[in-house]
């Protein structure tokens, strides 16, 4: 039954931090090449289905966050092996580095999302508690609420959005996330 | 059923307001009093303002006139809040603070129900009034929006044909399987429409709502976007006059540090200033997406259930987000009820 999978869906302490820390690595590599340090996995089977990063600029598109770009992995993903995409998304998890903005969050629960994993909170358009607590909404037809573990290393997240935007605008530091 | 016409003018747009603006007004407990010596007056209302002053509530005009004509006591004044005498004294001498207030010219004190915070809209102004009078500055225009008044014939015939974009390529859609839901964006100083799509969420990528396409269909008018919709001739766009060739102030890519985000200009905001029409009020991931491409002003046809600007969370109005804008509700509002209604039908048959 899908939604017993859904609930009892959890992966063990040490494969969240393992994948905590590739999502991190990636955030690292992002900003080392000035992009917006954000790290983003999808991990389905203890495979990675989908990485992705903020492609807002290159595609003039201010949706392209890390995680739609990732989602769409999965889906490509999905469609060559002609596998619903729904079954699928049911038991992936979502690791990244900053909480998901609402856009996201709303998007993950359209795709059914059980779990997002993830290290420091949005203050400017988080989805997940910071702005708007979207998993936790009353919203029949949106999909499905997703639970969050969140807090895991967010110093360390947070330090590398102040890099960043400091970097990006000297005369206006802005220390808070933006993705 | 309704048809089409070339000037329907049975529909209306109504402002989607934010909750502090179209919520009926708080109200708080007060002590009032008769003033029973007309010549108490000034000295009574300095008195009360160092005695009881009304934090906070200077919206509250103290003083009130009986409505009734003849009254013996023609003026009514606020002592204090009912939470400035914990022992909710009705006997006028447990309101003198102590001997501070005296009470000479005041009446038997008696419970009334005064705003707690100052009316944003006629509506509310006229609804606080009915307990206590109170002033109000008002946004005339909010007033002439909320009487479905403030677009002109020339306006409404222009959003009319936009609408009616919008809901063709919903039934575009629909013939192939999706949702019957389509959107426009308009650039509303050159009265040109940028972008037409419709929902793609069927077979092909269950984000593809209609207003996600039409924001990427908008960023491959500029020489971007992250799709392809070749299988849909409905979904289209056009080049903005404005911009000829690509647009140089948006970096191509984003390797470089210093190009890549040079503040806000270099970011791609690339619906700043344009309108878009959409049949059914957007979802959350599409509402917080306009907020994204910093939309100018939003018109949906008919409200949905988790739509998340009339019908939940106010997200064009939301304080905490750093893009607010206008969103009306109602442009050719029976053709879009039809269009949902027949999607609806469908889904619970299915
Ligand atoms: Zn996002
Ligand atoms: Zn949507």
């Amino acid at each position: 039954d899908a939604v017993v999978v859904r609930e009892n869906f959890q992966p063990c302490a040490e494969d969240i931090e393992m994948w905590m820390a590739s999502a991190f690595d990636m955030a690292k590599e992002a900003l080392e090449n000035g992009e917006v340090p954000v790290g983003c996995l999808m991990v389905y089977n203890n495979e990675i289905l989908g990485k992705g990063r903020n492609e807002v600029n290159e595609t003039k598109n201010a949706t392209r966050h890390a995680e739609m770009v990732a989602l769409d992995q999965v889906l490509e993903w999905c469609r060559q092996r002609d596998l619903k995409p729904r079954t699928v998304c049911e038991r992936t998890v979502l690791y990244v580095t900053v909480e998901p903005c609402i856009m996201c969050a709303a998007a993950l629960r359209l795709i059914n999302i059980p779990l997002v994993v993830y290290g420091c909170n949005n203050d400017r358009f988080g989805g997940c508690g910071s702005v708007l607590d979207i998993p936790a909404a009353d919203l029949p037809l949106t999909g499905s609420s997703f639970k969050c573990i969140s807090g895991i290393r967010a110093e360390e997240a947070v330090e590398m959005l102040k890099t960043f935007y400091k970097q990006e605008n000297p005369n206006a530091p802005k220390p808070k996330a933006r993705k | 059923r309704r048809k089409e016409t070339e000037c329907d003018d049975s529909w209306v747009a109504y402002p989607v307001l934010s909750n502090e603006q179209s919520l009926d007004p708080e109200l708080i407990d007060a002590f009032a009093a008769p003033i029973t010596d007309k010549k108490e007056t000034s000295r009574l209302i300095k008195e009360l303002a160092t005695v009881y002053p009304l934090r906070g509530l200077q919206h509250i005009k103290r003083v009130r006139a009986r409505k009734e004509k003849g009254s013996t006591h023609p003026l009514e004044v606020i002592v204090c809040l009912a939470s400035d005498a914990p022992d909710r004294g009705m006997d006028i001498f447990d309101l003198s603070s102590a001997g501070r207030l005296n009470c000479s010219g005041l009446g038997v004190p008696f419970l009334v129900k005064i705003p707690a915070c100052p009316p944003l809209t006629r509506p509310q102004f006229e609804q606080a009034s009915k307990h206590w009078p109170t002033s109000f500055h008002e946004d005339k225009q909010v007033t002439v929006a909320l009487k479905g008044q403030l677009f002109s014939p020339h306006q409404k015939s222009k959003m009319q044909e936009y609408m009616m974009a919008a809901v063709a390529a919903a039934k575009q859609g629909w013939e192939r399987g999706m949702e019957g839901v389509g959107a426009v964006v308009v650039d509303p100083e050159s009265e040109k429409i940028l972008a037409i799509g419709h929902d793609c969420r069927t077979g092909s990528h269950p984000l593809h709502h209609a207003v996600m396409v039409c924001i990427d269909l908008v960023a491959c008018g500029q020489g971007g976007g992250a799709y392809t919709y070749d299988k849909y001739p409905a979904c289209q766009f056009v080049l903005p006059d404005s911009s000829p060739s690509p647009r140089k102030d948006i970096p191509v890519c984003g390797n470089q540090p210093d190009q890549a985000s040079t503040g806000e200009s270099g970011h791609p905001y690339i619906c700043t200033g344009y309108d878009l029409y959409v049949t059914r009020e957007p979802c959350v991931m599409c509402a917080m997406a306009l907020v994204h491409s910093r939309i100018g002003r939003v018109f949906y046809g008919t409200a949905s259930i988790d739509g998340a600007f009339g019908s939940k969370f106010k997200i064009h109005a939301k304080k905490d987000l750093n893009h607010r804008f206008e969103v009306f509700q109602g442009v050719l509002g029976q053709q879009c009820e039809d269009l949902n209604r027949q999607v609806n039908l469908v889904k619970m048959n299915s």
